[in-house]
């Protein structure tokens, strides 16, 4: 499953420096605790501890800058930042407005159709989400896609994904606590397999 | 004598004389009496009252999330006491434990002799009562961040004492920031900055960062109240208001808000190191510089709370990223230092078997465990993937504020104990404490983040029954009934042992190995 981000690699490379820098670190805890031979660090060793530390900070900032510029990237180029933004964006294969409500999803496609709490997508296909939250701040994140965005009342935010290859139901959950409904507020990111093109061609709701 | 630090302060001689300074309290002296010793006891009793409290309700709702689907609970009790169990921790246990601590060592650590400015101590415990009277009044399910207009709508008709209850903890906390200020201030201005111990460092940055933050959150508190009232509309979009400005506003206290337990529990942790292990710390200057950056850093990274927010972008977003992962640095020059004074010499059998020492260890363990994950926090890939609002949000901040401070919070109080009972407590029963803790916390912290990175949402009542979501979610109720029972054999040893403990030693916490008593050379601070 490619996701819209490409995090799996980096993900995975930065989960790979958490787990070393755990390690070092729990590893000196016990070495200083039952080792025998005692040993008085000397102070340049923190200096060039720290002096590491920043060259992971920098690797850090300098890889999560390239992903979230290579993801906006691409809304960039089809003009979906701009201010106002342009209607009907070219770049991607579908584009869907999504209403978030107190407490679920509508999703609106280019031709007017309207389902709750579903969004019928084809494998593989590039989605633009423009989302608005007509209430209360809201999130929208989507597990299979690797996405999680958070959104203020009355301002429109997008973010687009790689529908999963797989055809099958994929989850869409609200993030951000928006009352005593919130546990409730999830839709589903329907990709048809061959079998439900004809279904498509009739739109789809769930 | 070239330096007056730590450990020429507490590891040479104890600080008090062991006695039962709680069973010759009357009403009068436990209520109103500006002792340190008074307020400090009066303020750790409650800490725990609040502990077993937020602890029940966190029992009550892991219980209905041990299986999904909807057992126990509605949605909305289950929100108010998601809501309480938060606000009771963090504003009242962890926070006033630590400094609560802090008011009982810094009279004698700073050279003090007296609790400067008891008066405002007194008046911070009494709001902090109220505010938790008008809370439980109130019972709101908006959560501790109370993010408008969602809570100027579902909060139901008692919700302004909810908002006053937020606008007292922050004159509360605002006072308590005032009186570690005086009482750092003071002993640096006595006995110069070159000379402050290190529990001074720690009172003037958590005096920084508390009278920094909370006038802020008093006037959220406030305004969200007036909005409520229609008087105002500055957070309210549907009439002109603007949840941004919350956003900012909230998060400048929101964040230093973070760091108000954890600056006394490592004050206390570098008080505390020394006198177990008859040396200082390894290094003075490091400890020093750390917490100033982190006291500077604390004010600066807030808006990485609502980073995948559309208004956080651009050069913000790139500074509040690097900012944020910078954090790494002064935590790492802590840690480091720890770990250093712990390597450098022998430690002495007598730590080893010292119920406080194992609850130090067992924070450090936990600071590393908790803070290296803020790597992945701070960095806006990861955190608008598996980390904004999931449970790995909840563990990293478990790790922290239960694993490092609420265990920290524990070392002081073993460690005080024989000194405000005249006994000691049972061992056993402690040992059974610290063992259940760890165990129940390191499991319950990983789980957590496990559940996070298979993107389990916070604040749900009910969940879909996928595998990868529900047996972690047994297995972590599981952990906190686990936690839950170590704190009962704290509550029967602490009881039990203040009338039936064995007598307390002139020195409860005497060195016992000879081979450091007569052999330590004190390495001057560098």
């Amino acid at each position: 499953m490619e996701s819209a981000l490409g995090l799996s690699g980096y993900q995975a490379t930065m989960m790979i420096i958490v787990f070393v820098l755990l390690g070092i670190g729990i590893g000196a805890l016990f070495l200083a605790l039952f080792l025998p031979q005692r040993w008085k660090p000397k102070y340049w060793m923190e200096v060039a501890f720290v002096a590491l530390l920043i060259g992971v900070v920098w690797y850090g900032d300098m890889r999560s800058t390239q992903v979230v510029n290579a993801y906006q990237g691409q809304m960039a180029d089809a003009g979906v930042l701009d201010e106002p933004a342009i209607d009907g964006a070219e770049g991607f294969d579908r584009e869907l407005k999504v209403i978030a409500f107190q407490w679920g999803f509508a999703f609106l496609t280019e031709d007017n159709k309207i389902s709750r709490n579903a969004a019928v997508v084809k494998p593989g296909e590039t989605i633009l989400f423009r989302i608005f939250s007509n209430d209360v701040i809201h999130g929208f994140n989507i597990p299979a896609a690797g996405i999680t965005a958070e959104f203020d009342p009355g301002k429109e935010r997008d973010v687009w994904i790689r529908a999963p290859l797989e055809p099958g139901k994929y989850l869409i959950q609200c993030l951000n606590y928006c009352g005593v409904g919130h546990a409730q507020m999830k839709a589903w990111l329907v990709v048809e397999g061959p079998e439900d093109e004809a279904v498509d061609g009739e739109g789809s709701g769930a | 004598m070239a330096h007056l630090h730590d450990a020429e302060r507490m590891g040479e001689t104890p600080h008090w004389v062991p006695e039962d300074i709680i069973g010759n309290m009357t009403l009068k002296t436990l209520l109103f009496s500006h002792d340190y010793r008074h307020i400090a006891i009066k303020g750790i009793l409650t800490s725990i009252l609040m502990l077993g409290l937020g602890g029940l309700m966190a029992l009550l709702f892991r219980t209905e999330l041990a299986a999904p689907d909807i057992q126990f609970f509605g949605a909305r009790p289950y929100m108010q006491l998601m809501t309480l169990h938060g606000m009771f921790m963090v504003f009242g246990f962890v926070i006033p434990f630590v400094i609560s601590l802090n008011y009982y060592m810094m009279p004698k650590v700073l050279g003090t002799g007296r609790l400067l400015w008891a008066g405002a101590a007194q008046w911070s415990y009494w709001l902090l009562i109220l505010a938790a009277v008008f809370l439980v009044i109130a019972r709101p399910d908006f959560t501790w961040t109370f993010y408008p207009p969602m809570s100027l709508r579902v909060g139901g008709d008692l919700v302004f004492l909810g908002y006053l209850a937020v606008a007292l903890v922050a004159v509360s906390e605002f006072l308590a920031g005032a009186v570690l200020m005086r009482n750092g201030w003071e002993a640096a201005r006595r006995i110069g900055l070159g000379k402050l111990p290190l529990m001074g460092w720690g009172a003037i940055s958590e005096g920084i960062l508390l009278m920094g933050s909370t006038p802020i959150l008093a006037v959220v508190g406030v305004t969200m109240l007036t909005d409520w009232m229609e008087l105002t509309a500055l957070f309210d979009p549907a009439r002109g208001g603007s949840v941004v400005t919350f956003m900012y506003m909230f998060w400048f206290y929101g964040h230093p808000a973070v760091y108000l337990p954890l600056m006394p529990a490592i004050a206390v942790l570098y008080t505390l190191l020394p006198r177990f292990l008859g040396r200082p710390i390894w290094s003075h200057w490091s400890a020093v510089i750390a917490f100033s950056i982190l006291t500077l850093l604390g004010f600066v990274v807030f808006p990485h709370h609502f980073q995948p927010a559309e208004n956080v972008v651009g050069p913000l977003e790139r500074a509040t990223q690097i900012l944020t992962l910078a954090i790494f640095i002064p935590s790492t020059l802590h840690v480091f230092n720890w770990i250093s004074t712990l390597w450098s010499d022998r430690i002495p059998d007598s730590a080893r078997r010292a119920i406080p020492f194992k609850f130090i260890v067992a924070s450090i363990f936990f600071l590393m465990l908790g803070g290296v994950t803020a790597y992945v926090n701070a960095q806006i890939a990861t955190d608008s993937d598996f980390v904004h609002n999931t449970y790995f949000v909840p563990a990293h901040f478990h790790a922290m504020f239960v694993g490092f401070m609420a265990n920290m919070a524990m070392a002081g109080a073993y460690y005080l104990y024989p000194y405000f009972t005249g006994r000691m407590f049972s061992q056993r029963l402690a040992n059974t404490h610290f063992w259940l803790w760890q165990i129940g916390i390191f499991s319950k912290v990983t789980l957590m983040y496990y559940l996070g990175f298979v993107y389990f949402p916070r604040w749900v009542v009910d969940y879909l029954p996928l595998q990868q979501w529900a047996v972690p979610q047994m297995l972590l109720t599981g952990a906190a009934y686990m936690i839950g029972l170590g704190f009962i054999f704290f509550v029967i040893n602490f009881m039990w042992s203040a009338t039936r403990g064995r007598t307390a030693d002139a020195d409860p916490w005497a060195l016992s190995d000879d081979a450091v008593t007569s052999g330590a050379t004190a390495h001057p601070a560098e």
